[in-house]
């Protein structure tokens, strides 16, 4: 038998590779966004600190931009935050 | 905030902590303030003692820690707990993480109940109620710690 394609549909999909599975300070499932952003993915990032811990980028910089001096700290683990540049 | 408080309150429906139960009347309307009946465990100095836990949600919340104290006329007689209600406990201030949550926050206060081998108020306790700044909230007070064996 032979087959011709004439055409084909691709679909992909994607998700984060991260050790969890939802961001330890907003609760929302790593693959979906932090409660201020519409669009999962590139528009709301993961980062990783140097202790492995793992959270949307948008979250861990709330925490680390207020003043109190702790919030230098992973909220995990309670490590220096640090993010590990890949 | 709302968000992360609904997921709060499905798993703390999911997922009490025994002795604990919500107050369910006063979530009803208002997510950001919170009651807790707390039953004192079974074999502990409080057994058969009822007490009720406030918590109130700041806007910023869990990027700012709730506050959290007793509320009513009984408040559980342990020497880190005065006797208007607020707690001595560093992950309700300095310690604060936004990873904690209601129902780690209500872990601490149920093994700091459970772990006292003696009632007693803390040895400051009359000074405090009476000059801390606002008695309605303990997280306007600066918080020293330095007892972690109770």
């Amino acid at each position: 038998m032979k087959v011709t394609i004439k055409g084909y549909t691709g679909v992909a999909v994607w998700k984060w590779v991260a050790n969890d599975d939802t961001c330890g300070i907003c609760r929302m499932p790593f693959d979906s966004c932090c409660n201020d952003c519409k669009y999962p993915g590139d528009d709301c990032p993961l980062v990783w600190g140097q202790c492995s811990h793992c959270f949307h980028m948008h979250c861990i910089m709330k925490w680390v931009n207020g003043n109190q001096k702790s919030n230098q700290s992973c909220p995990m683990c309670r490590q220096a935050w640090k993010i590990k540049e890949k | 905030m709302a968000q992360r408080l609904q997921k709060e309150l499905a798993n703390f429906m999911r997922d009490p902590i025994p002795g604990m139960s919500l107050d369910r009347n006063l979530v009803e309307g208002n997510l950001n303030v919170w009651v807790i009946n707390v039953d004192g465990a079974p074999n502990t100095l409080y057994e058969g003692e009822i007490f009720k836990l406030q918590f109130k949600f700041p806007q910023r919340y869990p990027f700012d820690s709730p506050s959290v104290m007793f509320i009513g006329n009984k408040i559980p007689e342990h020497p880190h707990i005065y006797s208007n209600g607020h707690i001595c406990l560093s992950i309700l201030t300095d310690e604060w993480s936004p990873a904690l949550s209601v129902q780690s926050v209500c872990l601490s206060i149920v093994s700091m109940l459970s772990s006292c081998k003696a009632k007693s108020r803390p040895p400051d306790d009359e000074r405090y109620v009476q000059t801390c700044r606002d008695p309605s909230d303990p997280k306007k007070t600066r918080w020293f710690f330095h007892d972690d064996s109770v």
